[in-house]
């Protein structure tokens, strides 16, 4: 995976950039507020289309005074090469592939694969459970890009339902039919998310060993909600990850059990939009009780962990997209992570910064310079 | 509203048609001016009478100006079928291919309780009166239901609402296929329908 050109226009306050990127790493230095993080943002939408910023309209991508934002890459991956082109206007977004514009969503994704790792992140484990809900289904997303159209409907079906619990009327054979939507929605998501897990518990095992301290255990656990009135599911989950009836068995059973209090409260109280994962270090609950240094370390190694499970498991290296990382970690976190980027055999990165000297890579590297929305090579 | 000059009358009405904005409707609204008044005459007795005269079929709910719509009518269609549709350019399209020799039914629309659309704002209850033979039904009983909404969240939400109440009667109920267009190429199918027709392939 390698982002051979990017050219932006217009985009925030970037007007005009063209920036031929090396192969493997690419530093952007500067103050702040100057565009750094614009142009990681621009490379993720178009991956994504849609901006790694919560809640970004599409009027707030286009530079003032402008109608549209056009971005534009030729990426290379697998001997192909391709050119992404997201136009960005007030009414929408429009996605191009080789100058064909495409009309499925579902059929663009996972043209462009970006891992991103920024000062939020650090929050990961202290944040509310959609932090670690999104970080586990962006890593399933990069591997299987039909899973966004699966949480897409998922969603869909979801605010049907809830619309339904929050409705007067009662119609058995109408929550029938959306209990059995939901159920097979949610199924899917569980058994891919249960399959993530258990696949990266290992690698994150190992690597948090080898970044932090070898004696230590670290175990990751998929958690699922459920009805506060009713005792929990008895059982692993991990078991269910290749149970279809299984999981769709427990689904109802959460469903049964939580009627009341759904019906109470209005919504869906149990299914993959509430669920969230637990981490512990030496059986002890990171969040809680890990020491600033080990939650920092945990946190390195689950963004570590992530791209080299891509990597193992599905044999192709992402484009990693580091925003400030070396600000919020400490000296020896900062020496670990760039261990590992060097010791990567390949692998395009981006990394900003405001000071040259936190990244310590000294070869195969590009840096430019960025200032007032100009990014020129240095 | 009847406060307001009567080109702004007019575009503000025109506004209304789905698709239309107000500058489309300007357009629109100039043109009729310009035009000669039987123009106006014509399009203005045209809208009355599509109101007054067109009205929904006792037994499929298709659109017609009798009481029955001239498919019901038909002697030569099967009545022991019936293709539950969506809306009536829905019912157009599987005409227009002449190979369904049965008859329809009309939803007019699907189940959306996110719009507040639930099975009483759809025809549904003359579905199920059509398949307990009254005085004033068909004499032949029906033997299959074949349902025909579209393959969305919705649709097919609304497919397997159809299903629940359709089964215990005794009717057979399908659903008609999705998958890879006739004459197109695997290679341009989105991803999401060819997945489908891989999961839903048949025996050869």
């Amino acid at each position: 995976m390698l982002l051979e050109a990017l050219h932006l226009h217009h985009f925030r306050n970037l007007s005009k950039v063209r920036v031929e990127p090396h192969q493997r790493f690419n530093i952007l230095a500067g103050d702040n507020g100057q565009g750094k993080t614009n142009f990681l943002e621009a490379i993720y939408l178009l991956s994504a289309v849609k901006s790694f910023r919560p809640s970004t309209n599409n009027a707030s991508l286009i530079g003032f005074g402008h109608e549209q934002a056009v971005l534009e890459a030729k990426v290379e991956r697998g001997g192909y090469e391709r050119v992404v082109r997201v136009d960005v206007s007030e009414r929408g977004k429009r996605v191009f592939l080789n100058e064909n514009p495409v009309r499925n969503l579902s059929d663009f994704f996972g043209t462009v694969n970006v891992v991103t790792f920024g000062p939020e992140d650090i929050y990961i484990l202290k944040g509310g459970p959609s932090e670690r809900r999104r970080f586990v289904d962006r890593a399933i997303f990069n591997a299987h890009p039909a899973y966004a159209t699966e949480a897409m409907n998922f969603e869909e079906i979801l605010k049907h339902r809830n619309a339904l619990l929050k409705g007067d009327g009662y119609d058995a054979n109408l929550f029938a039919v959306y209990d059995e939507q939901f159920i097979d929605y949610a199924a899917s998501m569980l058994q891919r998310r249960l399959d993530f897990i258990h696949h990266f518990r290992p690698v994150l095992e190992r690597t948090f060993r080898a970044i932090f301290d070898p004696d230590f255990e670290t175990e990751i656990a998929y958690e699922m909600k459920w009805p506060s009135t009713s005792p929990g599911h008895d059982g692993s989950l991990d078991e269910l990850r290749e149970d279809r009836v299984g999981v769709e068995r427990l689904l109802q059973r959460g469903l049964e059990q939580s009627m009341r209090e759904e019906r109470q409260r209005g919504f869906t109280v149990i299914g993959p939009h509430r669920d969230d994962l637990s981490t512990t270090l030496n059986g002890r609950d990171v969040k809680t009780f890990a020491s600033q240094g080990q939650h920092r370390a945990f946190v390195l190694a689950m963004k570590i962990a992530e791209i080299t499970y891509l990597e193992e498991r599905y044999h192709f290296a992402p484009i990693l997209l580091l925003d400030d990382v070396s600000s919020e970690l400490d000296r020896e976190r900062n020496r670990h992570l760039f261990d590992f980027l060097r010791g990567r055999e390949q692998g395009q990165v981006f990394i900003t910064t405001t000071h040259r000297d936190y990244i310590l890579l000294e070869d195969d590297v590009s840096v430019y310079r960025v200032q007032a929305g100009e990014v020129c090579p240095c | 509203m009847k406060t307001r000059d009567p080109i702004t009358n007019l575009i503000n009405a025109l506004s209304k048609f789905p698709g239309i904005g107000e500058r489309t409707a300007t357009r629109l609204a100039f043109f009729v001016l310009k035009e000669p008044v039987e123009f106006a005459n014509e399009l203005a007795s045209a809208l009355i009478e599509v109101k007054e005269k067109v009205g929904l079929c006792q037994r499929c709910c298709n659109l017609t100006e009798g009481d029955l719509c001239a498919i019901c009518r038909d002697t030569r269609r099967d009545p022991t079928t019936i293709c539950v549709v969506e809306s009536t350019p829905d019912l157009r399209a599987i005409e227009g291919t002449g190979d369904f020799r049965g008859t329809y039914h009309v939803l007019h629309g699907v189940i959306s309780p996110l719009e507040g659309v639930g099975p009483d704002d759809l025809h549904v209850r003359e579905l199920l009166d059509r398949m307990r033979p009254g005085p004033d039904q068909q004499a032949t009983p029906v033997t299959e239901v074949i349902v025909a909404t579209s393959p969305s969240v919705d649709g097919e939400a609304t497919a397997l609402y159809l299903l629940r109440l359709l089964r215990p009667l005794g009717v057979r109920v399908s659903r008609i296929a999705s998958g890879v267009p006739i004459g197109g190429e695997l290679e341009y199918t989105d991803r999401v329908t060819l997945s489908r027709a891989i999961a839903q392939r048949r025996d050869m």
